[in-house]
């Protein structure tokens, strides 16, 4: 009863106009990627937040966000090899196409997509689940490598940047975030480096992972033919052709291959190529995905 | 293994960390602050322009509000005439969070020059659009958005959002109520998707139409175009068709009528 | 479990043009996220220049398709002649309204050529069989909305055959790769007066 009163009794003309704090923050210079977020004036704000946006428990949910994937990361001895799709869906509709689901994390100033061959140093991050909150916490995590690399001249390791990652998904359990994510890095400290970590706060090291609505499809290729004495090149093929098993029997991942090669030296970019001019190579010259007729 | 994917196989709960619903301590009755206000955005750019066209009608539920309610707004100009802007941002969804969120921006980029004694570069609006709507994670902005300028290189650059930020730079983009009748149509026309070069080749050997950046009278032509169609076979979009074209002289804005039923 | 008509998946597509017809329908069969097949045609032949596209929950698709293909056998023993096109939409009308209050999750579309007149005539219904008549195109599918955009934006009065070939593939294959759960693949028919092609599209496969 209290409460109800005194969610009555507030002077309404409180929440008119930006408040002092939020005055304050729009003439900072620099951006807030902080920790404060509007939350709506109810009790139970993921209940709220999941009648608004969860799609699945409620189809005609008002705000759809993006989902569906298949991403994957696997060691081998020459490194570490991260794949992903580029779909991303709302309901059965295909938002994009050209999603880039591979995020460079640390050093912010690498984070653009520049052609080069050469090595980039610093993490990758992959996405799979609510596309803005991917984006936007391994931006906070890169934010936090960098200063990481200011505080101590020297650059974080996988299990520091993961740990972060993994107490902050922990900190806002409940609250709906919806992200599961692959952290791969080499560093002389340990070696090449691969974490698991998701919303509901997991954070496992391991050799190999798949992640999203494909991952079953991606493990049945990977679990097959994955041998850790593999080849550079034998590794990559391996990573395209999983990713390429998985954007064809799940509807809700496709669009391009989006590979990714980490080494001592960092990481480098082997393309982001359509998948279909792939797929029907594959098919025509080795014969595979013999399920699908080629003749015209 | 519960979470993050966005369609767990079966007949699973849904993809969050707790799969039994919390009780709620005190029941809400049916807060909806949000109301669907329809009409439809779409964005496309060339190699030294961008545009951005909206509807301009407003709805709730069958009924139309009004059929001048502009969805693109020029940001970090002038308040009136909208004069010196060189960004411009189109929402479409809830138009009182559009609104709000039009308003935080154009602060934002206000200030930004205020302090910097420089204009804010696109893709530095574009990261910060992003910020803004992720802080309402939790109550979100029911707003698709799409903000659209020239990159430093002078090239068209179009940025598309999700309700709570995630964004991409695409080459063009349909939001809004229209969205699934538009998107396919650019991407044909637009991306060339789908289309092989005649003569290239013998069955699987054809080669495929590479999209490059058309020219603005095409581009227009094709956004009036998409915008006709769509009012044909959607109920929510109609009236006007408002365009903003974007190029290093400013941005040039036109009006063109739609069917009105 | 979302609706019927979006378990499995599928689209379908019928357009007019200049003393043709023509009728285009993509090749999945899914469970929900899953693929299970990628040469599952929707649209059925019931006489000469009559085809039928269904398009909603497969079983019912099966039922729907071997239904008709009864009734129209029955129709051309007693009557000795093919069906027409407006008979056979009157067919399908009646017999999806047989089950008003527990219908088949399908909703066909109709092209064919009438023999007698040689006029090129399409439709559409809904679930009960109410017809939708139209002069230029007919959607049905999970990708209904998508292909009136590229229909709405692509077609023209009185095309020719190739014309009107290019025009249905291009339509249908842009809006099944916007829709999660159509495509891989599609086939379509250009019906003549006294003439069919039937082709397959090489389409994307994710």
């Amino acid at each position: 009863m209290d409460k109800l009163v005194a969610q009555y009794s507030r002077p309404q003309h409180q929440n008119e106009f930006y408040s002092e704090q939020e005055q304050q923050d729009l003439t900072e210079s620099v951006p807030p990627l902080s920790l404060k977020f509007a939350l709506p004036p109810v009790d139970n704000h993921a209940s709220f937040l999941r009648a608004m946006t969860d799609d699945l428990a409620n189809p005609s949910c008002p705000i759809k966000l993006a989902h569906g994937t298949t991403t994957l990361a696997f060691r081998f001895q020459g490194g570490i090899i991260v794949c992903t799709d580029s779909r991303a869906t709302a309901g059965n509709w295909i938002a994009s196409q050209t999603v880039k689901k591979v995020i460079p994390v640390s050093r912010l100033s690498r984070g653009e997509d520049k052609p080069t061959n050469e090595p980039t140093p610093g993490l990758l991050g992959t996405m799979a689940g609510g596309a803005a909150d991917c984006q936007y916490w391994l931006r906070y995590l890169s934010q936090q490598c960098t200063l990481h690399e200011i505080r101590h001249k020297r650059r974080i390791t996988v299990a520091a940047a993961s740990k972060i990652l993994a107490n902050l998904t922990y900190a806002y359990k409940g609250y709906g975030l919806s992200m599961g994510t692959m952290l791969a890095g080499v560093t002389p400290q340990e070696g090449p480096a691969l974490y698991y970590i998701d919303s509901d706060g997991t954070r496992l090291p391991g050799n190999l992972f798949c992640v999203g609505s494909g991952q079953t499809f991606a493990y049945g290729v990977l679990d097959a033919n994955y041998k850790y004495e593999m080849s550079e090149e034998e590794a990559l093929a391996l990573g395209r052709r999983a990713i390429l098993a998985a954007m064809h029997r799940d509807a809700y991942s496709g669009g391009f291959i989006n590979l990714y090669h980490v080494k001592e030296e960092g990481w480098v970019h082997h393309g982001f190529d359509d998948m279909n001019p792939i797929f029907w190579k594959t098919k025509l010259d080795n014969g595979e995905f013999s399920n699908v007729t080629s003749a015209l | 293994m519960t979470s993050l994917l966005g369609h767990p196989a079966g007949g699973e709960g849904i993809g969050y960390s707790f799969s039994q619903p919390t009780a709620a301590p005190v029941k809400q009755h049916g807060f909806y602050p949000y109301t669907d206000n329809g009409g439809s955005t779409l964005g496309i750019t060339g190699s030294d322009f961008a545009i951005l066209a909206g509807d301009t009608r407003s709805t709730s539920g069958y009924n139309i509000n009004s059929r001048m309610v502009p969805k693109v707004f020029k940001i970090g100009g002038d308040d009136e005439t909208g004069e010196g802007a060189h960004i411009v941002l189109s929402v479409v969804g809830f138009a009182a969070d559009g609104n709000a969120l039009k308003e935080r921006l154009d602060a934002v980029v206000k200030m930004y020059k205020y302090q910097h004694g420089k204009p804010m570069s696109v893709s530095a609006c574009a990261q910060r659009l992003s910020t803004i709507l992720y802080q309402k994670r939790f109550f979100p902005y029911y707003v698709t958005a799409i903000l659209s300028g020239l990159d430093e290189e002078g090239k068209g650059a179009l940025y598309s959002y999700d309700p709570v930020g995630s964004y991409e730079r695409e080459q063009c983009r349909a939001a809004g109520a229209a969205a699934s009748l538009i998107m396919p149509f650019l991407d044909n026309q637009v991306n060339f998707k789908n289309q092989y070069i005649p003569g290239s080749g013998e069955g699987h050997a054809l080669e495929q139409k590479k999209a490059e950046p058309l020219p603005q009278a095409t581009v227009e032509q094709l956004v009036r175009d998409a915008f006709t169609s769509a009012v044909e076979r959607h109920i929510e979009v109609g009236d006007h068709l408002q365009m903003m074209i974007i190029t290093r002289d400013g941005i040039q804005e036109v009006f063109h009528p739609l069917k009105k039923d | 479990m979302g609706s019927p008509f979006d378990i499995n998946g599928g689209a379908c597509v019928a357009m007019v043009g200049k003393d043709c017809v023509a009728i285009a329908c993509d090749l999945r069969l899914g469970m929900q996220a899953l693929t299970i097949s990628n040469n599952f045609p929707k649209v059925f032949n019931y006489a000469p220049s009559t085809y039928l596209g269904l398009t909603g929950l497969a079983t019912d698709v099966n039922t729907v398709s071997d239904l008709l293909r009864y009734k129209v056998n029955m129709y051309r023993l007693r009557e000795e002649r093919n069906i027409a096109p407006q008979t056979l939409a009157n067919l399908v009308s009646s017999s999806l309204y047989e089950k008003r209050f527990g219908p088949f999750f399908v909703s066909p579309v109709l092209a064919g050529i009438n023999e007698t007149t040689g006029k090129p005539f399409i439709c559409g219904f809904d679930s009960i069989g109410c017809i939708d008549f139209a002069k230029d195109f007919i959607v049905s599918g999970t990708a209904s909305e998508q292909l009136f955009g590229t229909c709405e934006g692509l077609w023209e009065p009185d095309m020719e055959p190739e014309d009107l070939f290019e025009t249905i593939s291009q339509a249908l294959l842009a809006a099944v790769d916007r829709d999660a759960l159509s495509g891989w693949g599609a086939q379509v028919w250009i019906i003549e007066k006294d003439k069919v092609t039937q082709r397959l599209l090489k389409g994307r496969q994710d």
